[in-house]
């Protein structure tokens, strides 16, 4: 599923680099969690080697979009100008329920700041954003 | 205490509130270096070393305008910021006890009114490595980081938020004993805390250290070279650095999370000094903000996570309690310097010259930077 709402930050902020081993999570839009070809291991950050076998032969696993928040901070002071307007933002940290210890950060972008919470279930969705670096779709979150 | 690597001599710029400082941060920095050096009765030409932490002025170009001798070590740590405050004292202590270098100064210069400030971030319209998953959600900024971390620690163990009250309401107390604090003469109240704006909850805007302008070095020796200094030698009983097994990971990912990374320093510190917290008399704690420095209390083993409401309260970490922690008032209330302030104020209790003064005390404790990797810590005695 994939979406055009923003959530709490403006539409022109930062967007991920894509690189070597970031690409298939940032425009996919599905939650492709890298997996080690060798081992089975399953890791998140993707990274250019498995942390468990050394391989570097390396694939992807989707996991299901259920997650529980684990963590969250709500921003008041804006860090960067830009983002003046945004505050208050919650940002969230999303254990999968799939396998919780896979962790992202995000944001629920159909709550509002107080309404965020430890135990909070989520299901992930994609925002579609693009500048002149090209097209990302961003993992993102709504509550259910 | 043959053999063993001392502090000879300690020093400061002026402190200042951020765009304070008339003088430059390298300027900043040499007037510590010299004040740390002429404590020690040493003299410039005596100075073989330096050691840092994330600090821009570099030794090279330090070590020509000062005019030291001839330079036989250079080192800095790797990763995060504070949480090398520690391990920089350590990479001194390694040197000199190795025979590397005789006379090496640890110091950081820190002007955020010249540079970068710490508690603002700038705005890339892409973000690399491990800020890809954490920038485009507005996850920026050290308080952010360590908000996410504090949040769930709280959740997990009960804790409240006048706990974290508790380190901010200490620092400022002590720094009330302290000419040298910025904070010096502004107490603060706990009424003031809870009503202060949030910057990232659970952090109030005391719970976040400041941002500051200002200098501060040591001087590290040989037990036989200190015999002949100004002031006594303070020992290095013990140092470590540590990050434990996958517990790097990015963007809230490393193993333990949510975890201030001071166990495995922890074990490694007590087990080479041969002591355990309850002979520590006295600390300072690196605040970048209070939740972790309740973590770090914990982690190093003083009580139970589960415990540290009670471990807090009623004075339990003020001049007087079972646990005095930042007694110049440490980062949040006499100056962030990047948290060495905090190894000077702990050589300062072993030679019995803090504004709060522990009376008696023989161990002195420094840990640095919570909720960064690696952390460090650093155990200082007194001359027998």
């Amino acid at each position: 599923m994939t979406t055009t709402a923003s959530g709490p930050l403006p539409d022109d902020w930062t967007l991920p680099r894509l690189g070597r081993v970031n690409t298939e999570w940032f425009t996919s839009g599905k939650l492709l969690i890298q997996t080690c070809n060798a081992c089975g291991t399953r890791q998140h950050p993707p990274e250019e080697i498995c942390h468990q076998c050394g391989s570097m032969d390396l694939a992807h696993t989707e996991l299901g979009a259920n997650g529980t928040v684990h963590s969250f901070t709500v921003a008041h002071y804006a860090v960067n100008r830009a983002l003046a307007d945004a505050v208050p933002y919650a940002v969230v940290l999303v254990a999968l329920d799939d396998d919780p210890s896979i962790r992202i950060v995000g944001n629920v972008i159909d709550a509002d700041p107080g309404e965020v919470h430890i135990g909070m279930p989520v299901r992930a969705t994609w925002v579609e954003r693009s500048d002149e670096n090209g097209t990302v779709l961003l993992p993102q979150w709504v509550s259910r | 205490m043959e053999g063993r690597a001392v502090v000879v001599g300690v020093g400061e710029s002026p402190y200042y509130k951020r765009g304070g400082a008339s003088e430059s941060e390298f300027q900043l920095a040499c007037i510590a270096i010299r004040n740390a050096v002429e404590d020690a009765g040493l003299t410039m030409a005596d100075v073989d070393g330096f050691a840092s932490y994330m600090d821009r002025n570099e030794p090279v170009r330090l070590s020509n305008a000062l005019g030291t001798g001839d330079l036989h070590f250079t080192g800095q740590t790797f990763g995060g910021g504070g949480n090398g405050t520690a391990a920089a004292v350590a990479l001194a202590d390694m040197a000199v006890s190795a025979g590397y270098a005789e006379c090496v100064v640890v110091f950081r210069s820190l002007a955020q009114g010249q540079f970068h400030r710490y508690g603002q971030a700038g705005k890339s319209r892409r973000a690399g490595g491990s800020a890809a998953y954490t920038a485009p959600y507005g996850m920026l900024s050290a308080a952010q980081i360590c908000a996410m971390q504090t949040t769930r620690w709280m959740y997990d163990h009960g804790v409240t938020q006048d706990s974290l009250a508790e380190v901010a309401l200490a620092c400022f107390a002590h720094a009330q004993h302290n000419p040298r604090a910025v904070r010096y003469g502004s107490p603060l109240t706990r009424e003031e805390y809870h009503a202060s704006r949030w910057i990232a909850e659970p952090f109030h805007l005391y719970d976040c250290c400041p941002e500051n302008d200002g200098a501060a070095a040591i001087v590290v020796t040989t037990a036989e070279r200190a015999r002949d200094c100004a002031q006594p030698g303070v020992p290095i009983v013990a140092a470590a650095q540590g990050l434990a097994h996958r517990g790097g990971g990015a963007a809230f990912t490393e193993a333990g999370f949510p975890t201030a990374h001071y166990d495995l320093v922890a074990r490694q510190l007590w087990n080479r000094a041969g002591v355990k917290p309850a002979d520590v008399p006295v600390a300072q704690f690196y605040e970048n903000f209070t939740g972790p420095v309740l973590m770090a209390i914990a982690e190093m083993g003083f009580c139970e996570p589960g415990e540290i409401n009670d471990f807090v309260a009623n004075g339990g970490i003020q001049l007087g309690g079972r646990l005095p922690i930042n007694t110049s008032g440490g980062n949040l209330a006499e100056a962030y310097i990047h948290g060495f302030g905090c190894v000077v104020e702990a050589v300062r209790q072993m030679r019995g010259s803090s504004t709060c003064q522990v009376e008696g005390a023989d161990l002195s404790l420094v840990v640095a930077g919570p909720g960064f990797a690696p952390g460090s810590a650093v155990l200082f005695g007194r001359d027998s």
